[in-house]
């Protein structure tokens, strides 16, 4: 089954796009005066700032800030120095998100019903100021309220942020001297902890700029002291590929695709994406959506089968094997996670050919085909960790390999240090399950991928658990081609736990302050967003009619991906009801299911026409790694700026008819 | 008469406030068809609900017209570039609470695209010309009494010189002498050219500046014309002297009744409340000025 087209976003971008041309039409002589209207705009913009201003603007970091205080010191005891920082961060932050999401979201309500009610709105429009002025300034006012407020909070923030940094370097080399005199002094086996300078040297605030790479996972998967850790996660982008490279041809029979996966949780309802791809004829591609069963199983069968595993000679009538069959399986539900087996034996696959004839393929009593024993994770999108075992006890099992791949490098983003060699960045969870007291090494191999010339780096090295490891690579990896490092452990029962940033290329470290403002930029990006949505409902609206207008609008937009999964499923199936599938048949059911389906689409609609909110998250990126990107801070401008001007367009066709007293 | 040549020219204005039924629709002002010459003075007349505030609404372009269309200073009431030349004094002072005088005056002066050096000059000098204490020129408007408010409204509708002048009960809330002051300076408008569209329930205000006006009544146009067309009794003569004895007025009487004249009348002619009012605050101003 392909995936269906969504019409509703169609709909919601055509009706984006009439508002904007009927806006353009109406706008014109407005939008021709805006080089002198600006200035009008910023007049009853600073009105508005004054205003917010009267109505003690300036209370409200004062408030903010004792709340985080408060909030601080209650949440952050027991905390190790690195997740405080992040509690910190993460307080700080989304406080000021609500705070100033709530203060100005009401006072953009207000700010044009007040006016109206007072009067004032009537000197105003004697003046040769337009409706599109008025609007425009009244946002550009409480804009300029929010930024005022944000660029206090963030110094309040930073200088907290500043004096907890200099506490934990203190208490890091007071900790780093204490383990070396005892190292010295023979007290302690373990030399001291390098983390522990590092972190004393450069704090927790210094941001580190970085390029990631692609990450594949290749290796088998041991089954023998654990239960299984090879996880794909669903609604991700994670895809697994199992490939059967030996089905016979001319083998008469039916074959089936059988899929077994432990799902976590158990019995939740999941759904695969299969693409099932002829490898060395890669147009032959047959797709498919299924449901998995609550034990996590599902049975395919492809429409042509006989195109995937015979193909037979028109002229000779000879029967030709078409070559290996890959199997591309993804998992679009999300909350869930599929357990995929290595495929060494029937129990441990989690693919499998089945109905095979035994006879033809000259296996006794074995009628069914396993994949590749190695199939391979895709496309780690998410901030979640995966696991990559060590080698096997007597080291004839090897360990899995974690591949990154770095292509579109450019040397000049890449500073290198007076041997030529520019820094990589490693940082990995541990599991031990056995050996541990042993510290844990890693082998990391760098090449350059279509450079065989290009001497390959081996290196083994001594990590500690989630601590940054330097690891110095010469320049020269850097030129022609994409660059693949891979990193493995070699302690026997030592699993690393990866994730997509584990290994990454530094660029110049980027400060504290710096990423903090960009923060804040993306918090103010969604603040004014929700003022012009506030200013814009108070256009029509009575001031609490806006307030709830506003709010629900926020609302909406918070809930972009819920309803966009609400809406895949259709009717009472959204809801889940496992015993309404017994009135199926029932007239009243297929209404009530019509209607719903209805007006779920009617939301998706709604949905697709309001900003969506959720993308305007900052905390991720400040909290784990200090860092803010600028292509996440331009995405962010990008989509606010794109949902203000229909917002706009909107707002002025409807006062654009509408009197003023 | 060319439309250009009148400040104001409405042709079967009308104003229909829509309600949720027919019935509960307001018809505030139908067919009105008004000709105001520039440099005028015209007064707009009549009871409470009977459309004046509707009609300014009208030319300003704060509320649209149900039918008719309106031309003000030659162009389409409502457009931008009128209203750069028009100046309103509504009803009421509505006027930002949180603000003070110049920082309202500012704010206004910003809106017609001065720069800091012309707005500085205008705030200063209307100030001064509406005569606000200037001990209250930093305090916030909503700490003002309501003269004191009056004033810095009428100080923003002349902020921008404007051609025409449209005042809504301009003396209200003014005591007597600031009601004489501003009747004033409408005449002195007047003399600089100016066009004023004067709309008071005040009538001896308008019988003191107005060169023309209008009464309305429901909405409709009632009379019209010149101040001197509408007043003047047509068959009646007044004489008005100077050390008249009874004697010369009994003469006088005898010569009406022998010239067969009826309804005569002699007596002694009074002056109005509001000149012994003001006569008594100049003298005790003056009085003051000089002790300091």
């Amino acid at each position: 089954m392909h995936h269906s087209f969504n019409y509703m976003s169609l709909v919601a971008d055509a009706v984006i796009i009439i508002v904007l041309v009927a806006f353009i039409l109406s706008a014109f002589r407005d939008l021709a005066r805006i080089g002198t209207g600006i200035s009008r705009a910023w007049a009853v913009g600073r009105i508005a700032f004054i205003e917010a201003w009267h109505n003690r603007m300036w209370a409200i970091p004062i408030v903010w800030l004792v709340i985080c205080l408060i909030l601080g010191f209650t949440i952050v005891r027991g905390y190790t120095p690195g997740s405080e920082v992040r509690v910190y961060l993460t307080i700080f932050i989304r406080a000021q998100e609500i705070i100033l999401l709530l203060y100005l979201g009401i006072l953009a309500c207000l700010s044009l019903p007040r006016e109206r009610e007072r009067k004032t709105l009537i000197t105003t429009g004697s003046k040769p100021v337009t409706r599109l002025e008025l609007l425009l300034g009244k946002i550009i006012g409480l804009g300029a309220a929010a930024l005022v407020m944000l660029l206090a909070m963030m110094l309040c923030t930073w200088i907290f942020m500043k004096v907890v940094d200099h506490r934990i370097r203190s208490d890091a080399m007071a900790m780093y001297k204490t383990e070396k005199d005892h190292y010295d002094a023979l007290a302690r086996h373990v030399p001291p902890d390098f983390g522990l300078l590092y972190t004393a040297k450069h704090g927790v605030l210094q941001a580190q700029n970085y390029i990631t790479g692609t990450l594949r996972i290749a290796g088998l998967i041991s089954y023998l002291h654990n239960p299984p850790i090879r996880y794909m996660k669903g609604g991700s982008t994670e895809k697994v590929y199992f490939e059967f490279p030996s089905i016979p041809a001319n083998v008469n029979y039916q074959p089936d695709f059988l899929f077994r996966f432990r799902l976590l949780p158990l019995g939740h309802p999941a759904k695969i994406h299969i693409t099932a791809i002829q490898r060395d004829n890669p147009m032959l591609t047959e797709e498919a959506t299924v449901k998995l069963n609550a034990s996590g199983e599902a049975a395919w069968t492809p429409k042509h089968p006989f195109r995937f595993f015979s193909y037979t000679d028109p002229q000779t009538g000879k029967v030709f094997n078409p070559g290996p069959v890959v199997l591309r399986v993804s998992c679009p539900t999300f909350h869930v996670y599929l357990q995929i087996g290595d495929g060494t034996s029937l129990s441990n696959a989690s693919c499998i050919v089945t109905g095979v004839n035994a006879a033809m393929l000259h296996q006794h009593g074995i009628d069914y085909i396993l994949p590749k024993p190695t199939p391979i994770i895709t496309g780690f999108k998410s901030n979640g960790w995966q696991e990559i075992t060590g080698p096997g006890k007597t080291g004839r099992t090897p360990p899995e390999v974690a591949s990154w791949e770095f292509a579109h490098l450019n040397p000049l983003n890449i500073p290198t240090d007076k041997g030529d060699k520019f820094t990589v960045h490693l940082i990995c969870g541990v599991s031990k399950e056995t050996n541990e007291a042993i510290p844990t090494w890693v082998a990391l191999v760098a090449y350059s991928r279509d450079d065989p010339s290009n001497p390959v780096k081996m290196l083994q090295l001594h990590i500690n658990e989630k601590r940054v490891t330097d690891v110095h690579l010469p320049r020269r990896l850097l030129d022609g081609s994409p660059l693949i490092i891979n990193l493995s452990s070699i302690v026997h029962g030592h699993w690393l736990k990866i994730r997509t940033n584990s290994v990454r290329i530094m660029q110049k470290p980027s400060t504290f302050i710096g990423n903090l403002f960009k923060t804040e930029l993306i918090v103010f990006c969604e603040v004014i967003l929700l003022i012009t949505i506030g200013v814009v409902s108070g256009t029509a609206l009575g001031w609490p009619v806006a307030l709830l207008t506003t709010l629900s609008c926020y609302v909406l937009g918070n809930l972009f991906h819920f309803v966009s999964e609400l809406a895949k499923a259709n009717g009472f199936e959204l809801l889940n009801v496992v015993q309404m599938h017994r009135l199926q048949g029932v007239w009243y059911y297929q209404l009530g299911s019509f209607v719903s389906g209805v007006m779920v689409h009617v939301l998706e609609i709604l949905v697709y026409l309001l900003p969506n909110f959720t993308r305007f998250s900052p905390l991720p990126y400040i909290t784990a790694s200090r860092n803010m990107p600028w292509l996440f801070l331009a995405q962010n401008i990008f989509a606010a700026i794109i949902s203000i001007i229909p917002a706009i367009a909107f707002g002025y066709i409807v006062m654009r008819r509408r009197e003023l007293s | 008469m060319v439309a250009s040549g009148l400040a104001i020219l409405t042709r079967q204005l009308t104003k229909i406030y829509p309600g949720f039924w027919k019935s509960q629709q307001v018809a505030a002002l139908t067919d009105l068809n008004l000709a105001v010459e520039r440099s005028q003075i015209f007064g707009l007349l009549g009871p409470n609900g009977s459309g004046k505030t509707t009609t300014i609404k009208l030319l300003l372009g704060l509320i649209n017209p149900t039918a008719g269309d309106a031309l003000v200073m030659g162009k389409p009431a409502g457009d931008q570039d009128t209203r750069r030349v028009i100046g309103y004094l509504p009803e009421e002072s509505y006027l930002y609470r949180f603000l003070n005088a110049r920082q309202t005056l500012d704010f206004y002066a910003r809106l017609f695209n001065m720069n800091r050096a012309q707005r500085r000059r205008a705030v200063d000098y209307y100030l001064d010309f509406v005569g606000l204490d200037p001990a209250v020129r930093s305090r916030r408007i909503g700490t003002y009494s309501k003269g004191q408010a009056r004033r810095v409204a009428l100080a923003q509708a002349l902020l921008n010189n404007p051609d025409l002048v449209i005042m809504d009960e301009p003396t209200s809330g003014l005591d007597p002498v600031g009601m004489l002051e501003i009747k004033n300076m409408i005449v002195r408008l007047k003399e600089a050219g100016k066009t004023v569209l004067l709309s008071s329930h005040q009538l001896a205000d308008v019988e003191d500046v107005c060169d023309r006006l209008v009464i309305l009544y429901r909405g409709r146009v009632e009379i019209q014309g010149t101040l001197n067309e509408l007043l003047e009794v047509k068959d009646t003569f007044q004489l008005e002297a100077r050390g008249v004895t009874p004697e010369i007025q009994a003469q006088l009487m005898e010569i009406a009744q022998r010239n067969g004249l009826t309804d005569v009348r002699t007596g002694r002619p009074r002056v109005r409340l509001e000149d012994i009012f003001k006569n008594l605050v100049d003298s005790k101003r003056t009085t003051e000025r000089r002790k300091g």
